[in-house]
């Protein structure tokens, strides 16, 4: 198996300006997908590559949801058969990969986790194992949420608060085959627990060296505290996070 | 060969059958159970065919499986779709509910519709300013399929939903071998499930790539495809533990993106042609025995298709079929479904061609075997794959025992 390093992190907010070279090609794209491309821009620009030495490794919680609930008002308001196809095209959840496959020339694998633990870091481990085996030496993974008007709404009135901390987000890493900090292991394990644990993250903590504790209570907290301190970690070392809903562990060689 | 990971059991629930067996009979005979959407499902205008599997899912004596002893009211149908065929996969396997409870079990699940919130009651009342009542959100919260099966299972592990539209289940399958082989978990459910709803059958349509009539793969006369529902699952395992109780094996797994085009295939197949590479190369196989193809029942994907088996395989006689026929297009199951439909074929020597498959069109790079034709398989391994929407492509390569 080959040495894996993180050798770039990112994360872009929603009011980041896509790159104007993209601009033309994001002209339909919806949020997730501008997120998503920004966030993987961020880390690929002026990257060499091999296209199908390049993989791309999304890991989501709810995916395009606002999108899925534009679509379906289409349904709802012009009727059977007439739902929109780009917006429907543009629910599916692997559709931002899709796009930062095409827009940056991307033939290797292309995957979409969804879970509402940790999905970042399992799209990290698979991405990981790619690079360590051999299958890409260069492996961009993303972290992206949108949310939705609806679901910041049963939020508020599911916990009791008048604000839900939802805020759209995306990040992404940049691993390869050739250096950058060494990515020396990642392993996500999931334990049932009562589902709204996974939205409230009421006990989800975070240790390691350089790790900031839970300042936030969302399901990109962790994506951000890890991204704003994985390319200064002094190695080895090693981070865990952990909630009713399982652990996760991220060790640096 | 080195095999990734034995192969122990395996599940299927779709329209050809809830059975594997049943399934099987539907396949050799051709069985063709399609209609418009039954309206104990949902009420729908549209009148094209789709292929629904019976309205209660769960097998009998399923109970004992159960943690808590009984399914939640708010599980969705993907999810008893996923928990059925598991059931069965992991009944072939003899593995008993206690002994899956004392292992570090890992979940793999492919899907599409099963991780959308397509509760049209509820979106109605919040868009007009409602506050309906929350049991949809907590529903939808409780349906990511990997982490449900968990919690009726009653185990723990690694797990997640692979979302790469219709490829899901074939990648959910590819990664859940690895796992095994690195041993991350000591056994896997890995597959796809995914139920009908109106919201897919309506957005396909307005893509104009649903048929009026029953599907024809490969034929010179499609119309397009036949949406379909149901699960498909792998039980996973690593080969030294599994012993005499394996009954194939994975040898391979391939992904690669066409970066093209957000719902057609690379016309020449190029994502594919990568995956089939990749695949067969972990496999070492150079020339399988079968190759279960995506075949929709649409232009764009079985010229991409053919052209890719075209550049990989050349002229070799490699008997091509799709089951899509018999199932209708099952999007995030299909991968799962089809992996079984495989790998029953090698394990009994032979196979069936495509229904629908009439006339072959004369166009495709890649001659498919026509409805009507049955052969004797001349290696036990053969090739699933997959394309999608996002422009993935996904392959597997799988040997009966």
């Amino acid at each position: 198996m080959r040495r894996v390093g993180v050798v770039d992190a990112k994360t872009v907010a929603l009011d980041c300006s896509e790159p104007d070279e993209l601009a033309r090609s994001l002209r339909r794209a919806d949020d997730f997908i501008r997120l998503a491309v920004s966030a993987a821009w961020s880390v690929l620009d002026g990257v060499e590559r091999e296209p199908l030495r390049t993989g791309i490794y999304v890991g989501t919680a709810f995916g395009p949801l606002e999108t899925n609930f534009s679509s379906l008002a289409t349904l709802l308001d012009d009727g059977e058969g007439q739902i929109s196809p780009t917006l429907f095209s543009h629910s599916v959840f692997n559709v931002a990969a899709g796009y930062v496959a095409r827009l940056f020339s991307i033939l290797g694998p292309c995957l979409t986790i969804t879970g509402y633990g940790w999905p970042f870091v399992a799209a990290l481990t698979e991405a990981r194992e790619a690079v360590a085996a051999g299958v890409v030496d260069l492996a961009v993974v993303v972290a992206a949420e949108v949310y939705s008007d609806l679901l910041r709404d049963a939020y508020c009135r599911e916990f009791g608060v008048e604000h839900a901390p939802l805020s759209p987000g995306a990040a992404a890493w940049l691993l390869s085959a050739a250096g950058g900090v060494e990515l020396a292991g990642v392993e996500v394990e999931d334990t049932p627990c009562p589902p709204a644990l996974c939205l409230t993250r009421s006990d989800e903590t975070f240790s390691g060296p350089g790790l900031e504790p839970v300042r936030q209570r969302h399901p990109m907290a962790h994506v951000e505290a890890m991204t704003r301190a994985v390319l200064a970690v002094k190695t080895p070392c090693r981070w865990e996070i952990s909630a009713s809903f399982g652990r996760a562990e991220i060790v640096f060689g | 060969m080195n095999g990734i990971c034995a192969i122990t059991g395996c599940g299927v629930v779709c329209a050809a059958g809830s059975q594997v067996d049943e399934a099987w009979d539907g396949f050799e005979s051709g069985r063709v159970r399609c209609a418009p959407a039954p309206e104990w499902l949902f009420s729908t205008g549209l009148s094209c065919p789709v292929f629904v599997c019976p309205r209660e899912v769960l097998p009998a004596g399923s109970d004992g499986w159960l943690a808590d002893g009984a399914v939640p009211p708010g599980a969705s149908r993907t999810v008893r779709l996923a928990f059925a065929a598991a059931v069965q996969g992991l009944e072939q396997a003899g593995i008993a509910p206690d002994g899956l409870r004392g292992k570090k079990v890992g979940m793999v699940l492919g899907t599409t519709v099963g991780c959308t919130f397509h509760d049209e009651d509820y979106f109605v009342a919040w868009r007009s300013g409602k506050e309906p009542d929350l049991e949809p959100v907590r529903s939808f919260l409780g349906n990511n399929v990997a982490q449900a099966l968990h919690r009726l299972f009653g185990t723990s592990g690694p797990a997640f939903v692979v979302t790469n539209a219709c490829a899901s289940a074939t990648d959910a399958i590819g990664i859940a071998a690895q796992w095994v082989a690195s041993g991350r978990c000591d056994i896997a459910i890995a597959g796809g499930a995914d139920e009908l709803s109106r919201v897919a059958l309506n957005g396909f349509t307005s893509l104009m790539l649903t048929s009026d009539a029953p599907c024809r793969p490969y034929d010179r006369d499609r119309a397009g495809l036949n949406l379909g529902e149901g699960a498909g699952v792998l039980v996973l395992e690593p080969e030294k533990g599994a012993g005499s109780r394996a009954i194939g094996r994975v040898l391979g797994y391939g992904c690669a993106a066409d970066a093209w085009h957000p719902t057609a295939p690379h016309p020449e197949g190029r994502g594919l042609a990568a995956a089939l590479g990749q695949a067969l190369k972990q496999a070492g196989v150079a020339a399988p025995s079968l190759i279960n193809g995506h075949g929709t029942g649409t232009r764009a994907n079985d010229q991409a298709e053919t052209t890719a088996l075209a550049s990989v395989f050349g002229s070799a006689a490699i008997p091509l079929i799709s089951t899509k026929g018999i199932t209708g297009h099952t999007l995030g199951a299909a991968g799962g479904v089809e992996a079984v439909f495989t790998l029953e074929s090698l394990r009994r020597g032979e196979t069936f061609g495509s229904v629908g498959c009439r006339t072959p069109d004369p166009e495709l790079p890649y001659a498919p075997l026509p409805e009507g034709e049955r052969v004797p398989l001349r290696s036990r391994t053969g090739v699933s794959q997959s394309l999608a929407f996002g422009g993935t492509n996904s392959v597997l390569v799988m040997e009966a025992l």
